[in-house]
């Protein structure tokens, strides 16, 4: 053992020399007979001083009663304590008591280095400083406090993620449930299903991806491709007219790469990939796939937002009245404008404008009531507001960017540096 | 949606009514356009409605807006007769069987006249006519054409003429190689023994459609008075409707119509048809739809303003519309003209009061919590395409081909498959962030596709977790304490068990075992594979498939 090895109180020995030990403290306070009950209630640690009570012969236990034997008359573990506190050596004996009780603690080697800081200036406060109180007699270097701090780089939710689980979050306070479908799709859901007929220019491969492999699934129950075929050859009886052409299956249940979001509602309101509530209101947030070059307004991926809320008497005016809560909820918009439109699947169809506080009019969504000849094929006769957000300029403008490529950001400097969506 | 360019002053002639740009951005959407861009008098414009080739010359838009501002009702051809007569060659059946055509005279062809024509006719046969395929248009002056007319084919190496724009005789073959709408078009023939063609008495080549007019009949300038329009493709379905549109913008713009004989093997037509088709609405029905509570007799002026004729019986509408519109099916096309005619801006929105509760979807909250921990351990998340190459989810990762999603018209070889696992998407990432400040931490959730033959789109997306560790100090027990904190916090007990996995380091790979069952894999990246990527520092990786522990 290193001879320089000195002794120091634990806190529970400055505390016991400055109140006493509890051993003695029990003893005091207890008259010649006490029910436990009682005694236990005298002191704060009485499980340590009912040990040494007992142990020194001062006490003992009778039926539940503690029975005063004997009041010490001088207290020699305080006379130790008091001598490590004043830096004297301790006997053999002594010390081995009060390492025993942990009222005491080896000196470090690392408390007599910072001795040797008495006096001076120092960068660092270490814990050998605090602890032996050294600190007292060192002088604390100053520093810059207006410099930067360590460059720290947060794990972070990427950004455009972030914004799009923002938007996720409000339809859902707005009463909306999520919908989801297979990325690889049906030209029957992505397009037969949407009354989009076979031969429409939409549907043309330059419009669309194609795939080499795998190259048809299979088409779902017969009673709706059958409604669904009856539809687009001759209007079924649904009072239209039909798009008058041979509906053909194969073409049908090819596979391709969901061009759009839309392609998902039908395969909810006709029960297939799961039962709706009418009323409901329903949405979905999902990857889409198209064949663009890919540059600062265009990608071969991209997420679409869209959904549709089922319920009767819905009309013209509920379509108008949800848009608008729409661009208000979502976009913060003070003003929203209705611009006439057309898809295929929609009639009547619309797209809102809104005017964003500080980005000016912005595109925000389309919108329409599906086709007759979409819904009542599928099994609904409530009218179905259907509608779809253009939400990537929304998030670019959170996100402080002009190129659509940064949506999916593969520069991990700029998403380090990049503050997070409010 | 076409974009279609106009001239501002022109606009205004046609409609009768002087109005600002800012008026005309209003009144547009009658004609469900969308003001593009403008300069000086030029005004380009998107029209919405690709089911509406009537609306895509100023023509067509002019006549939307004047119905709306000045003054609507069906609008009203006289069709006489010309005494023409085409005689289609029945060789034609398996190559382009049909044709409809029509004469307009009197005509004063100027600028504006002449630019919006080509315009409208470009436009109809490529959206509307898929490309030529299913409409090719051609016009021709009159006055070059002796009559009667035959449709006919020639053989590739047959009759020589002159194709516009060119100077030398040429035949049809040298034509599809050399002219530049023969190189474009030239696929719309392939396999075809002869070649298309419309020929006068006279033995005068007219066109080769849908490749190319002749540079004697097919040249239409200042001087034309009289033109000969037809169309040809293979089904009356829509070659009718676009031989009408071409009509009625050159009626607007004074040209008087004549009808053609059109001569095919089995029967003879007349054509053009511009005689109103006939619609009913139930008007009760168009309330319910719109909202409005309307009386028939305002549903009638706004149907007169949107071009109808109209006649009320009792709850019903009778109408009449226009032969150059084709797309209405159903009552819902004719009660979208009504709201278009009211105007979407002056309706009151009602917002719908509905009792619904809101949810997001499984997956999205279980990955959300998983994010949430990857994020405190200090990972940042990317996002990647779900598209990428063979040769970085195998050449680059040492990993044995397999069989994946792939796309067919491929747009960029960077996209051409559908990702199976996430690993080589991060490794990719961090091939791209060399220069910049290590240590670098990132992860990905998202949704892979693999092949599942018993699924009815025979693929199935899992959505996994990968995350990568990337540093000169980083390895396996980095990665694996990482992983561990992981799966303590989602309170999923989990195993390690050694394993080998291609593009991993042999001795410091592990599978990770939940229930029994492999649910990913776990090590350090083998420096081959880093080399491949040319990344300069290890990398210890995990992969995991969400799904199959979300329920644990």
């Amino acid at each position: 053992m290193n001879k320089n090895t000195a002794y120091v109180l634990t806190e529970e020995g400055e505390r016991y020399l400055k109140e006493g030990l509890p051993e003695v403290q029990l003893a005091k306070a207890l008259r010649k007979s006490t029910p436990m009950k009682n005694a236990q209630k005298k002191i704060d640690n009485f499980n340590i001083a009912l040990q040494w009570a007992k142990k020194n012969g001062w006490v003992k236990i009778e039926k539940g009663n503690l029975i005063l034997v004997n009041v010490p008359d001088t207290i020699p573990e305080l006379d130790w304590l008091k001598k490590v506190s004043e830096g004297k050596r301790l006997t053999e004996k002594e010390r081995k008591v009060l390492l025993s009780r942990k009222l005491i603690e080896k000196k470090s080697d690392i408390s007599h280095e910072a001795e040797k800081f008495i006096g001076k200036h120092i960068t660092s406060l270490t814990p050998a400083l605090i602890k032996t109180g050294l600190w007292k007699k060192v002088k604390l270097k100053p520093y810059n406090v207006s410099a930067a701090g360590k460059q720290i780089y947060p794990g972070k939710r990427q950004p455009y993620n972030q914004f799009l689980m923002q938007v996720r979050q409000k339809l859902v306070e707005l009463g909306f449930r999520e919908m989801t479908g297979p990325l690889i799709e049906l030209e029957f859901w992505n397009f037969d299903a949407l009354y989009q007929a076979q031969d429409h220019p939409s549907r043309d491969w330059t419009q669309t991806y194609t795939l080499k492999y795998p190259k048809s699934g299979t088409l779902p129950a017969r009673k709706i491709t059958e409604r669904v075929k009856a539809a687009h050859e001759n209007g079924w009886k649904t009072g239209s007219t039909g798009w008058g052409y041979s509906w053909s299956h194969e073409k049908a249940g090819q596979l391709m790469p969901r061009a759009h979001d839309t392609a998902i509602s039908p395969r909810y309101l006709s029960g297939h990939s799961g039962k709706i509530e009418i009323p409901g209101k329903y949405f979905n947030i999902v990857r889409c796939f198209r064949p663009d070059i890919i540059d600062a307004t265009h990608g071969v991926e991209f997420n679409q937002t869209g959904g549709f809320v089922v319920a009767e008497d819905l009309n013209f005016r509920s379509l108008l009245g949800l848009l608008k809560q729409f661009a208000v909820e979502i976009a913060g918009a003070e003003k929203v404008r209705f611009y006439s439109d057309y898809y295929p699947f929609t009639e009547p169809s619309v797209q809102v404008s809104a005017k964003h506080p500080d980005m000016g009019w912005v595109e925000l969504a389309g919108a329409g009531i599906f086709r007759t000849e979409l819904t009542e094929p599928l099994g609904i006769k409530q009218p179905v507001i259907a509608w779809g957000f253009g939400i990537d300029r929304l998030a670019m403008y959170k996100l402080g960017i002009s190129d659509i490529r940064y949506l999916f950001s593969q520069n991990l400097e700029w998403l380090r540096n990049q503050p997070i969506v409010r | 949606m076409p974009t279609i360019e106009i001239s501002h002053r022109d606009l205004c002639g046609l409609v009768g009514k002087n109005m600002s740009i800012e008026e005309i951005k209003d009144a547009i959407l009658y004609a469900k356009g969308e003001v593009d861009e403008h300069s000086g008098d030029l005004i380009k414009i998107d029209i919405k409605d690709t089911n509406r080739p009537d609306l895509w010359s100023v023509e067509g838009i002019a006549r939307e807006i004047k119905g709306r501002l000045v003054s609507g009702c069906l609008p009203k051809y006289e069709v006489k007769k010309s005494g023409i007569v085409v005689e289609i060659d029945k060789r034609l059946k398996d190559i382009r069987p049909c044709t409809v055509c029509a004469v307009v005279k009197g005509l004063d062809i100027d600028e504006d006249v002449l630019s919006q024509m080509i315009q409208l006719q470009e436009k109809v046969s490529l959206t509307f006519g898929r490309n030529r395929r299913e409409v090719a248009i051609g016009v021709y002056d009159l006055h070059k054409i002796k009559p009667p007319i035959k449709f006919t084919t020639t053989k590739p190496d047959g009759i020589r003429f002159i194709p516009l724009e060119f100077r030398n005789r040429m035949t049809p073959k040298q034509i599809l190689k050399k002219h530049p709408k023969g190189k474009e078009f030239s696929h719309l023939l392939d396999g075809c023994p002869e070649y298309p063609i419309f020929i006068d008495s006279a033995g005068e080549v007219l066109s080769m459609p849908p490749i190319i007019n002749s540079d004697h009949t097919g040249k239409v300038g200042r001087l034309t008075k009289d033109l000969f329009i037809e169309c040809s493709g293979f089904n009356l379905k829509f070659l009718m409707p676009a031989l009408n549109v071409m009509l009625a913008a050159l009626a607007d713009r004074g040209g008087k119509i004549e009808s053609v004989d059109v001569v095919y093997p089995d029967r003879k037509i007349v054509t053009p048809d511009l005689e109103p088709r006939q619609f009913t609405i139930d008007t009760g029905y168009a309330n319910s739809v719109t909202g409005l509570g309307l009386s028939p007799k305002q549903m009638c002026r706004l149907l007169e303003k949107a071009r109808y004729d109209v006649k009320k019986c009792g709850r019903k509408i009778k109408l009449l519309y226009p032969a150059y519109r084709q797309d209405i099916m159903h009552q819902r096309d004719v009660i979208e003209d009504i709201l278009i005619s009211y105007g979407y801006n002056n309706i009151e929105p009602i917002v719908p009061m509905l009792a619904t509760i809101g949810d997001q979807g499984e997956k999205e909250k279980f990955a959300n919590a998983v994010t949430e921990l990857m994020i405190g351990m200090g990972f940042q998340e990317i996002l990647s395409y779900i598209l990428t190459s063979r040769k970085t989810l195998f050449e680059k990762m040492e990993i044995p081909e397999e069989k994946v999603v792939e796309i067919e018209n491929v747009v960029s070889s960077n996209w051409c498959v559908f990702r199976n696992s996430l690993l080589p998407g991060l490794m990719e990432f961090l091939s791209r962030n060399k220069h910049i400040e290590y240590p670098q931490m990132v992860f990905e959730t998202g949704d892979v596709v693999l092949l599942d033959e018993k699924a009815e789109t025979k693929t199935k997306d899992v959505r996994k977790l990968a995350a990568v560790s990337c540093s000169s100090t980083t390895g396996y027990e980095e990665i694996s304490g990482v992983f561990n904190a992981l799966m303590k916090n989602l309170g999923v007990a989990y195993e390690l068990k050694r394993a080998q996995s291609p593009g991993l380091i042999k001795s410091r790979t592990a599978n990770i075992i939940v229930n029994g069952k492999i649910v990913g894999k776990i090590g350090e990246v083998h420096p081959k594979v880093l080399n491949n990527w040319k990344i300069d520092m290890p990398v210890a990786a995990f992969e995991i498939d969400l799904e199959k522990i979300m329920k644990v």
